[in-house]
């Protein structure tokens, strides 16, 4: 990314963006799913901080306190118009991102990218997040397959799930750890719902 | 007025974040925006903030005024100079 650019992107945009290129250089025609669960919260602490002690807002913080702004500046750096999502659901983020993904696909693009991306949830609502929290990124590409490889994602009603042990990885790394790991299934139960994850099914 | 000229550019340099500019870099003559330094609207906005902060300038929402002042460095300086309210 140009440095006229980059300058304007903190850690979390500039972690998530490593990445975007890194992943994106083996399909780059394909369409972007950017997605955070908590995204870049940093930012807008400092704006409701400065707006509660009447202070002024700075324009390039405004500017990029929205949740699709690190795709935003990735897609004005690559001069891509092509689809960008940007997507956040809470405990499910990863889920939301595949199936918005399995809908790209579906319309008939070859390729998806997905990109994850968090970074601990700052003072003062630390206590919201359970999860081990430490600034993280990951990027896959995604193509329908119905080959040995296939990996499988549905969604079924379920009883409410059991808090997540504090000492746990967040969702995102506990779907990256199926994903990478060979594991042949993964079942994440959040709220009412159950998400499973299942290869040669 | 020199001594002016290179305080605005660093405050140039560290309000907008310019990664690898050093004040000696920029010519306090040429443009901020667009060419020369190559600076947007948001730019601006911050920049205007930082200014504000600074010295105490208030800026006037006549764009063709303010495109005056923020011409260069040189002119913001010639402005921060005439209308500072704080030292």
């Amino acid at each position: 990314m140009p440095a006229m650019m980059r300058r304007r992107v903190d850690r979390l945009g500039r972690i998530a963006l490593q990445a975007a290129y890194d992943a994106h250089v083996d399909a780059p025609d394909a369409p972007v799913v950017f997605a955070s669960r908590y995204g870049d919260l940093g930012r807008s602490v400092e704006l409701l901080t400065q707006l509660a002690r009447s202070e002024p807002l700075s324009p390039t913080s405004f500017s990029l306190s929205v949740h699709n702004a690190i795709g935003a500046l990735y897609s004005i750096a690559r001069g891509d118009t092509s689809a960008y999502a940007a997507i956040a659901a809470g405990e499910e983020t990863v889920e939301a991102a595949f199936t918005e993904a399995c809908g790209l696909l579906s319309d008939g693009v070859p390729r998806v990218m997905v990109v994850i991306y968090e970074e601990p949830v700052p003072t003062p609502w630390e206590h919201f997040c359970r999860d081990v929290a430490f600034p993280h990124a990951w990027a896959c590409l995604l193509s329908a397959s119905t080959g040995a490889d296939a990996i499988h994602l549905d969604c079924a009603a379920s009883a409410p799930a059991a808090p997540v042990d504090a000492a746990d990885l967040p969702a995102d790394l506990r779907a990256l750890r199926f994903l990478v790991s060979g594991a042949s299934r993964w079942e994440h139960a959040t709220g009412g719902r159950c998400w499973r994850w299942a290869r040669h099914a | 007025m020199l001594e002016l000229e290179q305080e605005i550019k660093r405050l140039v340099i560290e309000t907008l974040n310019l990664e690898d500019v050093k004040p000696e870099d920029i010519d306090p003559a040429a443009p901020l925006f667009v060419e020369g330094l190559g600076l947007d609207s948001i730019d601006a906005l911050e920049l205007g903030l930082a200014l504000q902060k600074s010295y105490g300038v208030v800026l006037a929402s006549d764009s063709k005024e303010n495109r005056r002042h923020f011409a260069s460095v040189r002119a913001l300086a010639d402005f921060v100079s005439t209308h500072r309210t704080r030292s």
